[in-house]
């Protein structure tokens, strides 16, 4: 009875309007950034550039210094995860199969981490990293998120779910402990690991707040906080079409990998709930 | 290798240590390895964990109870002084009703439009897959971008809020200028980023309510209205309050757009916790405070948690 077509017409019309109001915003920023200079300042707002320019985009390159600060994300972002795979692994597997003294302790002392804001404990990283000699490095940015509650969280019910079976036929074949782990846990947790990847990979590219406390110049600075100081500077704040420009060059390689890959993304993001 | 041996307690080791000879020592090793085994595999996390989270959450409360700025450089105790400083700050209190009316703007709007959503593209409508990455990008792009994305479409005049306001005869409005207005836009951005989120969520919550109670309820003569209200909700009520939780602590970590949009201007009007903290901190240098006023965050958003666990075991025994 859903099927009725006037249902499914109201169906896509409410769809079609939300996303509308959510898309549109984007449209019109991504629009801008081809457009001339002055062409914004019209009364009547010209959707189409009337004469498309990449000069923005050329603007941006010239203002700051894009490439040092996509380098930094992508060291960042990826070093990052690296670490954080193998600490991840490690614990998902001792809590997920080992019994050991203080376990259940120690696995809520790890997810105090989901509970805290990251940006409470600030101040305190903060001289943490002066003290460490640390200040304005790319180390730094990723120091407090080289263990992960939501990723070890993540594994550990993958974990869990491998049949005891299978670990003490592996076992009895010679393959137990870190041979275990690493020919046929991790094999079998390889979605768990591309939604722990995904999500993490986002929320580093896009952090903004740790970054800014942490650097001090464009030495070790990412492209969000890049493009935040960009806005903030005479050259940027007066120059709509070009911060648009600089704003899309920052989004658009995540963007186009999520409109082709949108089904692991989302399904990623789902697992989230506590991580994001 | 040895998985066989079954670490129980760290005691069962000491007889093991007094058995003499090449095989003793060598089982006794291999029985110490099997103890310590999963405390070296958590040993990277729980040393990062210590230095990066527990101990500044520690270290953050004892801060708390010295007055450290810029004009006491040497950190002098001052017991609760910057608790009681804060208490008596109208400034704190300013801050504080602004998150919460940061919360109550933003939460309510985006659950019940999240809701909505993740009902309408759950009719499996062709097209979904459009619609869903449509509502749902916002989430991977950066907070900083969507500001810069709203600065954009709210600047006076030219923005495109302002022109189709004006088209229906609205003035022209500096929204992130405006006492009033600030607020409410930044509410907007939040919704704008969050609501394809939440609405994933409440996607994954619907996709495991059975599907034979709602055939029941059709033969039975239910009518939709009925069959949202009556199987549909009280079965999402887990998801719809989890969704409520991470909302809630959503709205006290919101910082980029308030610092990339507003500086939690116009006379402090936008300005939420965590700015507030920041402002004390690394412009006014004033670290005793800034940690007085973090160690409340703590406390608040703990007590949320731990509110919303109960909640959450009573509906679980409920149901």
């Amino acid at each position: 009875m859903r099927s009725r077509p006037l249902w499914r017409l109201t169906v896509h019309g409410l769809l079609l309007l939300a996303g509308l109001v959510i898309v549109v915003p984007f449209l019109w920023i991504a629009l801008t950034a081809f457009k001339e200079r002055n062409e914004i300042f019209s009364l009547i707002p010209q959707w189409l550039p009337a004469h498309p320019t990449l000069q923005n985009f050329w603007g941006v390159l010239d203002a700051m210094p894009f490439w040092r600060y996509y380098w930094n994300t992508l060291v960042v972002a990826f070093g990052l995860l690296g670490v954080q795979l193998i600490t991840i692994t490690l614990a998902a597997y001792a809590f997920a199969r080992m019994e050991f003294w203080g376990r259940d302790v120690l696995f809520i002392l790890l997810l105090v981490q989901l509970m805290i804001a990251p940006q409470s404990t600030a101040i305190q990283n903060y001289v943490t990293i002066v003290n460490l000699g640390l200040l304005d490095t790319r180390l730094a940015i990723m120091a407090p998120y080289l263990a992960s509650a939501f990723g070890t969280f993540l594994l550990r019910q993958t974990f869990k779910g491998i049949p005891k079976e299978l670990e003490e036929a592996a076992s009895l074949d010679g393959c137990g402990g870190l041979r275990f782990l690493a020919y046929i846990a991790v094999p079998l947790a390889v979605p768990g690991y591309l939604a722990f990847a995904l999500v993490s990979l986002t929320y580093h590219w896009n952090e903004f707040f740790w970054p800014l406390v942490i650097t001090e110049t464009s030495k070790a600075r990412t492209l969000t906080l890049g493009l935040g100081i960009f806005a903030q500077t005479a050259e940027g704040a007066a120059d709509w079409t070009m911060l648009m420009a600089a704003t899309l060059m920052v989004v658009a390689v995540p963007l186009l990998l999520f409109l082709v890959f949108q089904r692991r993304f989302i399904n990623s993001f789902m697992q989230s709930g506590l991580g994001g | 290798m040895n998985r066989t041996v079954e670490p129980r307690t760290p005691a069962g080791v000491v007889p093991a240590a007094v058995v003499a000879g090449a095989r003793g020592r060598v089982r006794t090793r291999r029985r110490v390895m099997a103890v310590a085994r999963p405390y070296l595999y958590i040993l990277p996390t729980f040393l990062f964990l210590f230095v990066f989270t527990h101990y500044p959450i520690l270290k953050t409360f004892y801060l708390s109870l010295f007055k450290w700025n810029l004009a006491t450089p040497k950190m002098k105790f001052i017991g609760l002084g910057n608790y009681v400083q804060a208490w008596s700050t109208p400034l704190f209190w300013q801050v504080l009703q602004n998150n919460v009316l940061f919360a109550v703007g933003t939460i309510p709007i985006s659950l019940a439009l999240a809701l909505v959503l993740a009902l309408l593209i759950n009719q499996k409508v062709r097209g979904l897959a459009i619609y869903r990455a449509a509502l749902f990008y916002p989430t991977i792009i950066p907070m900083a971008a969507a500001a810069m994305i709203w600065l954009w479409i709210l600047t006076p005049s030219y923005g495109l809020v302002n022109f189709y306001g004006k088209a229906l005869g609205l003035p022209d409005i500096h929204w992130l200028g405006h006492s009033r207005f600030a607020l409410a836009a930044l509410i907007l951005v939040g919704i704008w980023k969050r609501v394809g989120y939440y609405m994933v969520i409440f996607l994954a919550g619907l996709q495991v309510i059975p599907e034979h109670l709602y055939e029941a309820a059709i033969l039975e003569g239910a009518s939709p209205w009925q069959r949202f209200w009556r199987i549909t909700l009280p079965l999402l009520s887990p998801t719809t309050f989890f969704v409520a939780i991470m909302a809630v602590i959503d709205s006290f970590q919101a910082i980029d757009q308030v610092y990339l949009m507003t500086q939690g201007g116009p006379g402090n009007n936008t300005n939420l916790f965590i700015f507030y903290i920041y402002q004390n901190a690394f412009r006014f240098f004033d670290m005793g405070y800034a940690s007085a006023v973090s160690g409340i965050l703590f406390l608040i958003l703990l007590g949320l948690t731990v509110l919303a666990f109960r909640m959450l075991h009573r509906r679980v025994h409920y149901a």
